[in-house]
């Protein structure tokens, strides 16, 4: 039987929509939104929601600019976001008994 | 039952990372490129054997233009937004392998050409050995397993291309070589990098 401390959860990053978007970050380092909205399969709504949510938690940040006139928002994961997955990662793995992560 | 929660969410954020790292690498479109355009600069080396074409404005072309082509995608990414856009570690570290290797073989190439060494035919195996080793470097930077063959094949490809080195039929070789194992593995990766899956 494993200790679940619910104090613990990041509840930004407890939705799996907002998780997956911190992941892809994580390993792209900055995408623009149609990479993200893809990469999570969701739609254009659903991804607005969670990027802003995630925006105004502090753990990405957006630029905006334009590419061949067309507007292009590009988003970044920030240290405080990196540092939130690091830790939820690591209080998955303490919730499993040692030697069985992988 | 949370532990086989927990173990599912990180394969998932493991599996959405590495998801992110692949849509990093970027270098699809240049190898598409570069391949095409060495390609082409064998076959016309080829055909003058045969034929009496003299190709040395091919093949300035042939080098010239996929470096007209990367560094103004270099100069868009890096330079004209200040910011690259995919400034993660890893992406970097593959642009930087490239661009070293296009350096490098660039600067041979002259210099062969410029003594004369280049008749001698070994320039193309130092070649397709110097670009199985960027290619298996890019793999694991990449987390791209399958890449690791491509580089196997390059380095098989080295001995074949040195083993025919006095012979027309290298030329042939080293151009299927650059669309097979070049072009072909850079459209791979265009056509992975965005993939446009339903909601």
């Amino acid at each position: 039987m494993t200790d679940y401390d619910h104090a613990a959860i990041d509840e930004v990053l407890h939705s799996r929509v907002r998780l997956a978007i911190v992941a892809f970050l994580a390993g792209a380092g900055a995408a623009d939104f149609s990479a993200i909205r893809d990469a999570i399969k969701t739609t254009d709504g659903n991804a607005s929601v969670h990027l802003r949510k995630l925006e105004d938690t502090g753990y990405v940040t957006v630029e905006k600019r334009f590419a061949a006139r067309k507007p292009k928002s590009v988003y970044r994961l920030t240290e405080a976001g990196r540092r939130a997955l690091n830790e939820y990662v690591t209080h998955l793995e303490s919730l499993l008994p040692s030697g069985r992560q992988r | 039952m949370i532990e086989d929660r927990a173990r599912e969410d990180i394969a998932f954020i493991r599996e959405t990372i590495e998801a992110g790292r692949t849509y990093a690498t970027s270098l699809g479109s240049d190898m598409v490129v570069w391949g095409v355009a060495v390609a082409i600069g064998h076959l016309t080396t080829y055909l003058r054997v045969g034929g009496g074409l003299s190709p040395g404005w091919i093949w300035a072309a042939c080098i010239g233009l996929p470096w007209l082509y990367s560094l103004r995608r270099y100069w868009r990414r890096f330079l004209r937004n200040r910011q690259p856009t995919h400034p993660g570690p890893m992406a970097k570290a593959q642009q930087m392998l490239w661009l070293g290797f296009g350096i490098f073989l660039t600067t041979l190439a002259i210099a062969a050409s410029w003594t004369g060494e280049m008749r001698l035919g070994w320039f193309d195996a130092v070649a397709a050995g110097a670009l199985g080793s960027t290619v298996f470097a890019t793999a694991w930077l990449a987390s791209l397993p399958w890449l690791r063959w491509v580089a196997v094949g390059w380095w098989g490809g080295e001995l074949l291309v040195y083993g025919l080195r006095n012979e027309a039929e290298m030329q042939l070789v080293s151009a299927a070589m650059m669309l097979l194992l070049l072009a072909l593995p850079g459209l791979v990766l265009v056509t992975r990098r965005t993939p446009r899956r339903s909601a």
